[in-house]
Parts: structure tokens; C-alpha cells; sequence
């Protein structure tokens, strides 16, 4: 294993070290506040490594990982998730002497294997990272063990994500039958050289289980019947790391998987695969904004919400040619940063005005009645969040929603723009209604008071959010440059 | 750079008015008028900079914004650009004027809601690189649905989602169109583009040409608003503070005329000819059903939006008859309707605020107690309804006479809106102001006066004179319409 190699996993080196000192800090001394900090600081060196391994770029790290540029960025925006819901975390536990060391390990381990998913490139590895993540993620859903919701929403997500598990793990036993190698590499090379039809079926239906599997994880219509529960069950904060960063790598993995084994210029005409992506997606659409319309629980209403993003990323997956590729990458990245930026926002903003020895999270938002004219700063945050959700200008929803029409249109995915639009347009009735109630008339007292920390995170959210959308120049040739450099 | 400047000074206007308005009352509104009429004085002398009057587009500014999708700040102005630039910005002091007393909550939210929108509206009207015109298309969206939702009437939310989501899920439609034609240039000559003019020299597939003429056709069509896809339109004039109104009526339905002209038939001239048989009956059938449908309302506010429809119909008959004349009819009505209506917003709003409704029934016999405000409404609802000597009528003449070449049979249906919008408008008039008196009310104003007189005045002038806009017309115009409707000719042949 040369240098570079072990340069190339840096960013998790430092992320497996710092767990260790974790459980050490723990034997030593408990104190939530100085296990904060250093969870906090280990996250934010683990993100700077990522600058020192710019070198590393296009590098095979034993065979279980590889580094490209899209892996780096994905890493990056998983760190930069963890490290929000590392600050906000601290008030919203902070509420009795009890201290939450293990709480902090917890979301480190999530981190670790987000990170992970990023970068690997192997069946093997994805499985040890997907575990890592799901289990941890596990512990974390049910840890206010008082709240009743809590441990209803811990036991559904253990039992699905294990059966997830299997399906995803059954699914790569059919695809290691079929091309004898559990590379992602591989699977490009062995899948255009065999044309045996049983073979092909085999390969296949593998790839539905392990997209299946997947898709479980996404919350992807059909199968995403446990998320409204969980992300409503769950303690704020753990609802806001599976909404960005278990999101986020997972949709890397899947689009890794996608791209890598080339099916979507399959030899034959026909694409059943496609066939598949094309119908999940729209599903997930049209399911995820419709049921999103009667939702007074924002935690539930985010939930929907987000099955219907994760429905407009999968458009990314139709590319006909070689020559999109590049855009769907580009495009792919664009969509999941504004969508965690919009979804830490409005997440912090629920957490750190909820605490945790409350039976439930301050999550109706029909609380928030007239905020504007209490408190400007927060309303506009919010609507700022909404906006980019609904991908209205002036935002960074709108220029990743361009970059998906911009993808599918140069793809000629008609069918799935179709859903698109009727989809945003659905969408931008439930957004609307948050919107209205912020400037409404107020008829309620209900008063936030945040703290300058938190204040000072939702508003530099929003500024991001608004630089991307009316300058997204600022970035997109550094997204160009990673997405550039894609797979050896 | 003048366009841009126009844009600042609005939106600056805007922030200082919502600014100074929480340190000290009532300076909001004077720094909006100030700002709008700087702006007015700004395009004025540049006005006189150009004296050919901007018969060629006269491209401005070209910035790169967007390095990845080739996209530019790009503007530009001619003469269809100046003309409804010069009515956005008349309008918007009428609007700030309206607006007066009437709004007395948020005031300094409300002036930069008010601001950004009218910048939003100018920006419509100048951006010449397609990407800024769907930008500024969605951002003079977002002030607008504010307005209603927050300063409009009882059922306000609804009206504002409903008008949101209209707009918004056309405008997708828009959107995904000119990506295709981005796309498809990237296609022809290596790289992408949005630029207005590069986009138009394209040869485009007649089949592909005709699905993205029709994403931009529905959505100018929802704007405009054509039949099918009206019914956002009297809920939004409806529930929409007076200001919203005016501004809606008068210059935000027009960004889809402009629509229609700079991208739907100029830049597909061929499929918007094989478009325009349905296109025509949309109009006709906008016209007789607007007008019908004005006729069954008992709420003032929502009659006169009918009767926009009913108008608009005109300026989509005229547009799609590819005749120099109905065009030329097509551009008055434009600037007829904006002034008229926005006059008869304004006056549902001045009785609003002596009455407390808007329901006709309740109304009646004002005449006696305010003769002055009696005689501009019905100056204005003869306007409407076409009376000689008064824009409208020179308009709409000229629309039936030019489109009747094309589309005899259709014309004559379009020709019986006229008797149509005679009847609601005497119905109007005649149930607010004559009858029996159940209420007396005061006569106008010093403030109201001026904003009625400014109207009226325009309307008769322009009515007798409406060279003044035509000298802003030359040949160039003719020749390329001349050109459409040759095309046109041997498309039907």
C-alpha cells in the first residue's frame, strides 16, 4: 500500500481516530460540552484533510475504495451536514444533567460511514459503510428512549433497514454470480463483454434487488412507508442527519452504481433497467408531493418532501450517452447541496427551538402564524428554505432544478419532465401555505428565542443559499473541475 | 447601462422606502415616488440621447453570469420594449398614488413589495438573453403574490396560491423550452446559448418547433390570459389591494402580449402560423366569454377583471391575424387596456374605501352626491367599451378591421364582444352611480382627481393623436410583419 494510497483515505483515517479518542475523552472525563467541541473539531479537520488530498485525486485505495472528484465533493457535504447537526445538537440536548457522550460517538459513526459511501467502489465496502451508517443511525433514532414516538420510530427503521439490508446484500450475491467480481469497475467491463440472455437475466435482477435495497434507504416511493414515521419519531437533530448526510451518500452510491456498470447504454434496445429508475421516480414524484399537502407536522411534511426530491435526482439516471454524462454528474451534485442546505435551515430551526425532555419536537408549524412580523431575520431564513425547496429564483433549488431540466432535456426524458412539472407544481402549494401562515396576520403568541449560535447558522444557510442561486458561478467551476475528474 | 441604472434606482427605491418607513412614518411612499419618477427621468433623456427612437434593438449590456450554461446578463430596447417600459413605470406612480391612504399596515414592506415587482416588470421588458427573461419573469412573481397574500382582501390566500401556482407551473413549461432551443443550439454549432438573437437564426425541426412554440404559448397564454387558462385572474384582481390591481391589470398581463410578440412570433414564425387557427379562436372565444361572464358579476372589483379578458381576447385575434394593421391595433389596445383598466381599478378602490364593499348591489344613486367621481367612471367605462375619440376604440377598430382580411368569420363573433362590453359597462354604471340613492358619499379628492385626470387624459390624447405611439413604429416593423404574413399566406395555401 504506497503513500498515496493511504493519503487518499485521510479525511476517514482522521474520522476512525477520532472516535477512538472519543470513547477515551469518555473514560476520562464526561463533560457533553468538551465531547461537543471535540466532535465538532475532528469534523473539521477531517474536512480540511480532504484539501490536503487534492493530490490523491483518481486514486485506487486498496481494492475497496476509490477517490474521484465526485466521491471528494460528496464527502465534503457530508462532513459539512455532520458538523451543522454537531452545533446544533448541543442545545437541544442540553437540558438536564444527564451527559450525552455517547450520543457524539454515535453521530462520528454515521459520519464514518457516510464518508465511506462516498468513496467506496466495492459491494464490500458499501455494505461495511451502509451498516456502519444504518446502525449507528439506529441508536440515534431512539435516543430519547422516554419519548413514546421515539421508540416506535427506532423500531420500525431497525426492522426495515435490516430487511433493506438483506435485500441489498441478496441482490449483490446475484450480481457477483453473474460477473465474478464485486468491483464497481468490474461490472462496465464483464457487463458488455457477456451476452449470454440467462446471464443478463441474472445480472439484472440483481441490480433490482440492490436498487430495491437502496431505494429502501432513499425513502423512494414504493418503498418509503417508514419515513414519515421515523423522521417524526425521531429527536430532531437525528432527523436532520438522515435527511442530508444518510441521504446524501447513499444517492452517491447509487449513482456510482449506475454509471459505473453502464447499463444505461445497454447493447440492446431495450432497457429494462431504465425502466424500473423511470417508474420509481416518477412514483416517488407524484406520492411524495401529494402526500405532502395535508401535513401540519413540518418533521412529516419535510419527510414527503423529501421522497419527491430524491424522485427529481433519480431524472439524473436517464443519460443516453457518454457525452451527458458530465452534466448528470454535475447536475447531480448541484441538486443534493441546495437540497441540504435547505434541509439543515429549516431542520436547525426546528431544533433549536425544541428540546428534548419535551414529548415532542416544536414541529407544527402552524405555530409558526405571523413569525415575519415578530421575527424577520428567522421568517426569512425559513422562506428563503421553502423557496429553494419549491425551486423558485433567487435561490439555489431553482439552479439545481435547471440542472436537472437541463439534464433530462439534453437526455429527451419527456415522461419524466412531465412528472416534474406536475410534481413542483403540487409541491409549491404545501410550500405556499408555510409561506402564507409566516406572514400572516398574527393570532398567536408563540415566540422563538434563538441563541446567536443558532442565528448565526440559519442566516449564513440563507445567504449560501442565495449566493448559489443568483451567482452560482461562485461554484460551479470548481464543480465542474471535481465532476471532470470521474472514474479511471 | 441606463436600463440597468432604471433597475437599481427601483429596487434601491424599494429598500430605502422599507428602511426610512420604520424609522419615520409616511416617508416610504414619498421615497417610491421619488424613485419611480427618477427612473421616468432616467429613460426620458435617454429618450432624447436616441432620437431615432430606437427603431433598431439597441443591444446594452452583456455581462457573463452564468460561465457553466453560457448564460449573460444581456438587455437590449426597442421600440415595443420602450413603449410598455414608459406604461410600467406611468402606472407604478399611479399605483403608489392609489395607494396613498389606502394601505395603513406594514406600510414599509408593503412600497418595497410594490418597488420590486415594477423592477421585476422592466426587467421582463428588456432582458434579451432568455435565461434573464425567465428570471426576472419568476422574480416579479414572488413581490406580486406577497402583495396579495398579505395586503389583499378576505379570501386572499387562496387567490394568491391559485395565482402562484398558475403562473409557476406554465413558466416550467416556458423553462423547459428554452432549454430545448439552448440545447439544440448547442447541437447545431458546439456550444449552448441563450442569447435572443443566436436562438432565433436557428433552423429548427418543424415538429420539435412546434412543442417549444407551444411551452412558450402556454405560458404567455396564461398571462395574458387567454380562455382555457383564466380562471387565476378574477380571484387574483379580485382579492388583490388596489396597487396589486392596477399593476396586474395594467402592465402584468401585458408582459404576455410582449411574450407573444418577441418570442412566440418572432422567433417561430412558421409554427406559430400553423398555431394560429387555434390561437384566434382562443381569442374570440376569450373575448364573448369574458364578456358574458362580466356581465353575470355582482362584485365591481371582479367585473372589470372579467372584462380584461374579454379585452385581452382582441390583442390575441390581432396578434395571430399576421395583418400590419391588427398588430398596430394588437399595440394600442395594449396601452389602452393598461391605462383604462388601471383607472377602473383605481376607482373600485377609491369606492372601496368610502364603502367598505365591493358589492354592486349595494350600491346605487351616487351620482347625486358625487357628480365628479360620477363622470369619471362613466368617462372610463365608455373607454372600455370602446367610445370614439378614446384609445380603446382606435384600437380595437383597428384590430377587427385588420384581422377581418384573415378571419372574416371569426371577426364578426370577436365584433358582437363590443355590444357585449357595451352592456356590462352601462350595467356597471348603472347600478353603482344611478337609481335610487342608498348612499352619499364623498366626491373625489385633490389626489384621486389627479390620478383619474392624468388617466383620462392620456386615453383622449393618445385617442386623437395616436401617432404618438405609431411614430415609434416605422417601417421595420411592417416589413417584418409583412414578411410573417407572407409566410402565413403560403403555410394556409
Amino acid at each position: 500500500m504506497s503513500s498515496l494510497e493511504l493519503l487518499a483515505i485521510l479525511p476517514q483515517l482522521v474520522l476512525s481516530l477520532a472516535i477512538v479518542l472519543q470513547l477515551l475523552l469518555i473514560a476520562v472525563k464526561r463533560s457533553t460540552l468538551m465531547i461537543q467541541a471535540f466532535t465538532a473539531i475532528s469534523i473539521v479537520l477531517a474536512g480540511t484533510a480532504h484539501y490536503l488530498i487534492m493530490p490523491a485525486i483518481n486514486t485506487q485505495s486498496t481494492i475497496l475504495f476509490y477517490l474521484d472528484g465526485f466521491s471528494l465533493a460528496i464527502s465534503v457535504l457530508v462532513l459539512f451536514c455532520a458538523f451543522i447537526v454537531c452545533l446544533v445538537s448541543g442545545r437541544y440536548l442540553k437540558v438536564s444533567q444527564e451527559v450525552h457522550d455517547e450520543y457524539y460517538v454515535l453521530l462520528l459513526l454515521v459520519t464514518l460511514g457516510a464518508s465511506l459511501l462516498a468513496i467506496s467502489n466495492h459491494f464490500a465496502s458499501v455494505f461495511l459503510g451502509l451498516e456502519l451508517l444504518s446502525i449507528a443511525l439506529i441508536g440515534m433514532v431512539g435516543y430519547l428512549r422516554n419519548r413514546r414516538q421515539t421508540l416506535e420510530a427506532s423500531f420500525k427503521y431497525l426492522i426495515l433497514s435490516a430487511t433493506a439490508s438483506s435485500i441489498l446484500l441478496f441482490g449483490m450475491a446475484m450480481i457477483y454470480a453473474y460477473s465474478g467480481n464485486l468491483n464497481f469497475h468490474h461490472l462496465s467491463n464483464s457487463f458488455l463483454a457477456v451476452n449470454n440472455p440467462q446471464m443478463q437475466l441474472l445480472f439484472n435482477a440483481g441490480s433490482v434487488l440492490f436498487i430495491v435495497g437502496l431505494a429502501f434507504k432513499l425513502s423512494l416511493a414504493p418503498f418509503h412507508m417508514w419515513t414519515p414515521d421515523v423522521y417524526q419519531g425521531a429527536p430532531a437533530p437525528v432527523s436532520m442527519l438522515l435527511a442530508t448526510v444518510s441521504k446524501t451518500a447513499i444517492f452517491a452510491v447509487l449513482i456510482k452504481f449506475w454509471f459505473f456498470s453502464v447499463q444505461y447504454v445497454s447493447p440492446s434496445s431495450e432497457q429494462p433497467m431504465l425502466n424500473v429508475i423511470t417508474f420509481v421516480a416518477i412514483a416517488s414524484m407524484i406520492v411524495g408531493n401529494l402526500l405532502a399537502l395535508q401535513q401540519t407536522n413540518i418533521k412529516r411534511l419535510l419527510a414527503y418532501s423529501s421522497i419527491a426530491h430524491m424522485g427529481y435526482l433519480l431524472i439524473i439516471l436517464n443519460v443516453m450517452s457518454h457525452q451527458s454524462l458530465q452534466l448528470a454528474w454535475e447536475s447531480g451534485l448541484f441538486y443534493l447541496l441546495a437540497y441540504c442546505l435547505a434541509t439543515l435551515l429549516i431542520f436547525t430551526f426546528i431544533c433549536q427551538t425544541s428540546k428534548a425532555n419535551s414529548e415532542q419536537d416544536n414541529d407544527n408549524w402552524q405555530h409558526w402564524n405571523g413569525l415575519f412580523w415578530r421575527s424577520p431575520v428567522q421568517a426569512a431564513a425559513l422562506m428563503c428554505a421553502l423557496l429553494s425547496l419549491a425551486g423558485i429564483p433567487l435561490t439555489a433549488g431553482f439552479i439545481g432544478k435547471f440542472y436537472i431540466i437541463s439534464t433530462a432535456v439534453d437526455n429527451a426524458a419527456w415522461w419524466l419532465l412531465a412528472s416534474l412539472v406536475v410534481g413542483s407544481g403540487i409541491g409549491l402549494y404545501y410550500y405556499l401555505r408555510i409561506i402564507f401562515t409566516l406572514f400572516a396576520k398574527p393570532d398567536n403568541q408563540h415566540l422563538f428565542k434563538l441563541n446567536r449560535l443558532s442565528h448565526a447558522v440559519i442566516v449564513s444557510l440563507s445567504i449560501t443559499l442565495l449566493v448559489f442561486g443568483i451567482l452560482p458561478d461562485v461554484i460551479s467551476e470548481e464543480v465542474r473541475l471535481f465532476a471532470l475528474s470521474k472514474f479511471g | 447601462m441606463i436600463l440597468t441604472q432604471i433597475l437599481i434606482a427601483l429596487l434601491t427605491g424599494g429598500i430605502i422606502a422599507w428602511a426610512a418607513e420604520s424609522h419615520r412614518a409616511n416617508t416610504g411612499k414619498w421615497i417610491s415616488l421619488l424613485a419611480i419618477l427618477f427612473s421616468f427621468g432616467l429613460l426620458t433623456q435617454f429618450t432624447v440621447e436616441n432620437h431615432q427612437l430606437f427603431h433598431e434593438f439597441l443591444p446594452m449590456a452583456n455581462i457573463e453570469w452564468i460561465s457553466a450554461f453560457n448564460i449573460y446578463y444581456a438587455t437590449g430596447i426597442d421600440s415595443l420594449s420602450f413603449i410598455l417600459i414608459a406604461l410600467t413605470l406611468l402606472l407604478g406612480v399611479i399605483c403608489v398614488l392609489v395607494s396613498w391612504q389606502e394601505i395603513t399596515d406594514k406600510v414599509g414592506f408593503y412600497y418595497f413589495n410594490l418597488m420590486a415587482s415594477i423592477a421585476g416588470i422592466v426587467g421582463v421588458f428588456i432582458a434579451t438573453d432568455l435565461f434573464l427573461f425567465f428570471f426576472f419573469w419568476e422574480v416579479m412573481l414572488l413581490p406580486m403574490t406577497a402583495l396579495i397574500a398579505i395586503w389583499g382582501h378576505e379570501n386572499r390566500i387562496y387567490a394568491a396560491t391559485k395565482f402562484f401556482i398558475f403562473t409557476q407551473v406554465s413558466s416550467l413549461l416556458m423553462l423547459i423550452a428554452i432549454i430545448a432551443l439552448a440545447f439544440i443550439h448547442q447541437q447545431q454549432t458546439g456550444s449552448l446559448s441563450f442569447d435572443y438573437f443566436a436562438l432565433k437564426q436557428m433552423a429548427i425541426n418543424p415538429q420539435v418547433e412546434f412543442y417549444i412554440m407551444l411551452g412558450f404559448f402556454i405560458a404567455f397564454a396564461v398571462k395574458l390570459p387567454s380562455f382555457p387558462v383564466h380562471t387565476w385572474l378574477p380571484d387574483a384582481h379580485t382579492q388583490a389591494p388596489t396597487a396589486g390591481s392596477v399593476l396586474l391589470a395594467g402592465v402584468l398581463l401585458k408582459t404576455g402580449a410582449y411574450g407573444l410578440i418577441r418570442f412566440v412570433l418572432e422567433m417561430f414564425p412558421q409554427a406559430s402560423s400553423n398555431f394560429a387557427n387555434v390561437a384566434v379562436v382562443l381569442g374570440v372565444i376569450s373575448i364573448l366569454y369574458g364578456a358574458k361572464l362580466a356581465f353575470a358579476q355582482t362584485d365591481f372589483k371582479r367585473l372589470v377583471a372579467y372584462s380584461s379578458i374579454s379585452h385581452m381576447g382582441f390583442v390575441m385575434l390581432a396578434l395571430f391575424s399576421y395583418q400590419q394593421i391588427a398588430y398596430q391595433g394588437a399595440l394600442l389596445t395594449i396601452v389602452a387596456h393598461g391605462l383604462s383598466s388601471a383607472a377602473l381599478f383605481s376607482m373600485v378602490g377609491m369606492l372601496y374605501q368610502r364603502l367598505h364593499s365591493r358589492d354592486l348591489s349595494l350600491m346605487g344613486g351616487m351620482f347625486s352626491s358625487a357628480p365628479r367621481m360620477g363622470g369619471m367612471l362613466l368617462a372610463f367605462v365608455a373607454a372600455a367599451f370602446g367610445l370614439p375619440g378614446l384609445l380603446n376604440f382606435v384600437g380595437e377598430f383597428m384590430v377587427l378591421t385588420g384581422s377581418f382580411k384573415s378571419y372574416p368569420v371569426h371577426v364578426i363573433f370577436a365584433a358582437l364582444g363590443l355590444i357585449g362590453s357595451a352592456i356590462y359597462g352601462m350595467y356597471l354604471f348603472q347600478q353603482s352611480f344611478q337609481g335610487e340613492a342608498k348612499h352619499s358619499i364623498n366626491d373625489l379628492g385633490k389626489r384621486e382627481l389627479l390620478i383619474c385626470g392624468a388617466l383620462l387624459g392620456l386615453l383622449v390624447c393618445l385617442g386623437l393623436f395616436p401617432e404618438l405611439i405609431f411614430a415609434h413604429f416605422p417601417e421595420q416593423y411592417s416589413t417584418a410583419m409583412n414578411e410573417l404574413a407572407s409566410t402565413h399566406n403560403v403555410g394556409s395555401k
